[in-house]
């Protein structure tokens, strides 16, 4: 949800101005262009990605000093070197504030604009009304609501009533024998010549081993479906991190000092250990925004959070 | 020269500044140059080229065509000194070899999850250029997300500018992050030059500004941009094979055509999902030519005239793949499979819309997996034959 939070205070009007360029990654919510707060005005009209490119544009270079820029560079500078500590958590917690107003603000005035655009005709298809929809996590399977809910429940409950009374009634009733050919288990073990002793396993023992082979086959096959599901959604830069690793540093966060070792001096001085100082690109962490998911881990960076789309 | 067959008139002041790139004697070539037409109805319009000042974009992409091969050779003559040049003075790339091979296994990840037929094509590749194509492969997907991925709203020209500088940095062996880290040790081991890869994101500024292209000379701009720099790219990582007779220049042009061909074959396969966001990438005066408009294309319907216009168009993308086929056997022996094969895979989806009627609006002109199986053993029987044992096809 915070890095959620981060995508989301582009929309942020900028309170204090900040000197430009730069982008440390925490001062990335500095400067939220007033450029971008109307572009996201601009957005809620058209809602057509197309027209971004062209609503960029027509803001041309009013704005230049201060713009978001999604790809961090590593002359990065940290515009709130100078606050002090309490200051800083002020910020952040007003600055929460705001987001949380903003995206409020944006279910509202996607409701009005769902309401305009039906009352001017220019429908969508989605569905109205309708309860949301789980995928199932089973393949090949439809997915479920809470209406055929109940359908799923009679169909399960008549399949397992079904195969009781297959298995306790009728099989042997008829005396089926569903080995291959119309033998029976004991014929089976006979003509694979192995020992009769086989053949005399008990009933329980039999239908308990099959039983629970069946179940956890079933319960992995759901589990290997969750996963993949999960996989899809993340973004495959990052893995769902939202972090790469900095090469710079190769993600240990410390630069090593190279000094030159003079060898002039002909004193026996020991090596000294290098000195190290704190890696410049990922100041010390180790690991630098992802640009594909913007730190979201998500693969669609911005539009998971369900208030921006209420209808959907 | 296969590159030459684009050229329709080349006004004469330009020819002298050329002479000095063509290795050997070009006397013979400049009149050859000179009188060859272009195939192209379209290109036709270029001998009015003639009277203007301003040169073709087939010109300007030829004079990055001479200026990569012109670097090829030198760095071929001082082989060892250049392929050591790039590494990375400093400590700061990935010179731990555990996170440079994630950095590249990732890449190979990336490249599986989203050109799944392109990746199989690199498992026929040797190891060490399969994982060098993976990296310029997720730079370039990296690099055209910016504008086209979920991200594409927020993206500023001065977005590009920083990617450009990050660019340079790696180049110089100052990577930024994993993936930059895998292609900086990619342009240290092959002899990658950063030109085709700046082009790339000048494609990504125009694809921001423009979206209609008034003829074919911008749109052939445009291609060269998006694939035909990534043909350039590809050529050091393939290699050209040492009994090759053939010059360097024609085996990037040649790899220049395919780049071309293969864009131009994604344009005419996406016509109704470029127009349903509002792009339309075919020459405007050809479609005026035609008797259509931008009203047609979003209407999305088939007509005799759209048939026409479309086997024009056809026409001149398979132009494009011949004039690549002519290099691809100059290769090194190890690469004319896996390239063989990616050329008649996409050969193959413009018979595809053929057999869609030509209904690119609706209708996704898909190969086949057991097409795509068969391309295979037809496509390791060309790679058997080798280059050019003929001096004088050299000189086209």
């Amino acid at each position: 949800m915070l890095c959620l939070g981060r995508v989301l205070a582009l929309s942020y009007p900028v309170n204090r101005l900040s000197p430009c360029n730069f982008i440390g990654r925490s001062s990335k919510f500095n400067d939220v262009r007033p450029r971008l707060s109307s572009k996201w005005r601009s957005m809620s009209s058209e809602p057509e990605s197309s027209s971004f490119a062209s609503s960029i544009d027509s803001d041309p270079t009013d704005k230049t000093a201060a713009g978001f820029c999604i790809i961090e560079g590593p002359e990065t500078v940290q515009d709130f070197d100078k606050m002090e500590l309490q200051e800083i958590q002020d910020n952040i917690r007003s600055r929460r504030n705001k987001i949380f107003l903003h995206m409020e603000e944006v279910r509202r005035l996607r409701i009005q604009q769902r309401l305009k655009s039906s009352e001017l005709g220019i429908f969508k298809e989605e569905q109205e009304n309708e309860l949301p929809d789980f995928p199932s996590f089973i393949p090949f399977l439809p997915p479920l609501s809470s209406a055929n809910l109940r359908l799923y429940y009679a169909s399960c409950f008549s399949l397992i009533a079904g195969i009781i009374l297959f298995g306790g009634l009728l099989a042997p009733t008829l005396e089926l024998k569903l080995g291959i050919g119309g033998t029976s288990y004991e014929d089976f073990i006979r003509s694979m010549h192995l020992p009769m002793q086989l053949s005399q396993v008990d009933p329980i023992v039999a239908s308990f081993s099959g039983g629970a082979v069946g179940v956890i086959s079933a319960l992995m096959v759901v589990e290997i479906n969750n996963v993949k599901q999960q996989e899809d959604k993340r973004c495959k830069y990052c893995l769902g991190t939202g972090y790469l690793a900095c090469a710079r540093c190769s993600s240990t966060g410390a630069l090593i000092l190279i000094e030159p070792v003079s060898t002039v001096n002909g004193r026996d001085q020991p090596l000294s250990l290098p000195k190290t100082e704190r890696c410049s690109n990922c100041s010390g962490s180790g690991k630098v925004m992802c640009p594909t998911c913007l730190c979201t881990g998500m693969a669609m960076a911005s539009e998971h959070d369900p208030r921006i789309d209420p209808f959907d | 020269m296969s590159g030459v067959l684009l050229w329709v008139v080349c006004p004469k002041d330009n020819i002298n500044s050329l002479l000095s790139y063509l290795p050997r004697n070009g006397r013979s070539r400049t009149s050859k140059m000179c009188s060859r037409l272009s195939f192209s109805t379209g290109v036709l319009a270029y001998s009015g080229a003639v009277a203007h000042p301003s040169r073709s974009s087939e010109e300007k992409v030829y004079e990055v065509v001479l200026k990569q091969a012109a670097l090829v050779r030198e760095q071929r003559r001082d082989k060892e000194k250049a392929w050591d040049l790039n590494k990375p003075v400093e400590t700061d790339s990935l010179t731990n070899r555990d996170l440079l091979n994630e950095a590249y296994d990732r890449c190979g990840e990336v490249c599986a999850e989203y050109a799944k037929t392109f990746y199989l094509g690199t498992l026929l590749m040797t190891p060490e250029r399969r994982r060098a194509v993976w990296a310029i492969y997720v730079w370039c997907r990296r690099t055209d997300e910016l504008v086209d991925g979920p991200n594409a709203s927020h993206i500023t020209p001065k977005a590009l500018d920083r990617w450009e500088r990050r660019l340079a940095d790696l180049f110089e062996g100052r990577p930024y992050d994993m993936y930059d880290a895998a292609l900086s040790h990619t342009v240290s081991k092959f002899p990658v030059d950063i030109q085709p890869f700046r082009d790339m994101i000048e494609g990504m500024r125009l694809d921001l500004r423009k979206s209609r292209y008034k003829n074919f000379d911008e749109l052939y701009l445009y291609c060269y941009y998006v694939a035909g720099t990534v043909g350039l790219m590809s050529v050091p990582v393939m290699g050209i094979a040492p009994e090759s007779k053939a010059s360097t220049e024609s085996v990037y042009n040649a790899a220049l055509a395919l780049g071309i061909a293969n864009q131009l074959t994604n344009i005419l396969r996406d016509v109704g999902e470029d127009a349903r966001r509002g792009r339309v990438y075919l020459p405007q005066d050809e479609l005026a030519r035609a008797g259509l408009s931008d009203d047609d294309i979003f209407r999305g319907k088939v007509t005799e005239k759209w048939r026409n216009f479309m086997k024009g168009q056809i026409k001149r993308a398979r132009m494009f793949f011949d004039e690549a086929e002519k290099g691809v056997s100059e290769l090194n022996v190890a690469s004319r499979w896996p390239v063989w094969a990616s050329l008649l895979l996409y050969k193959q989806i413009l018979d595809a819309i053929e057999a869609n009627d030509y209904d690119n609006f609706t209708r996704r002109a898909y190969v086949g997996k057991a097409k795509k199986l068969l391309s295979l053993p037809v496509a390791y029987g060309r790679a058997l034959m080798g280059p050019s044992k003929l001096t004088h096809s050299v000189a086209r």
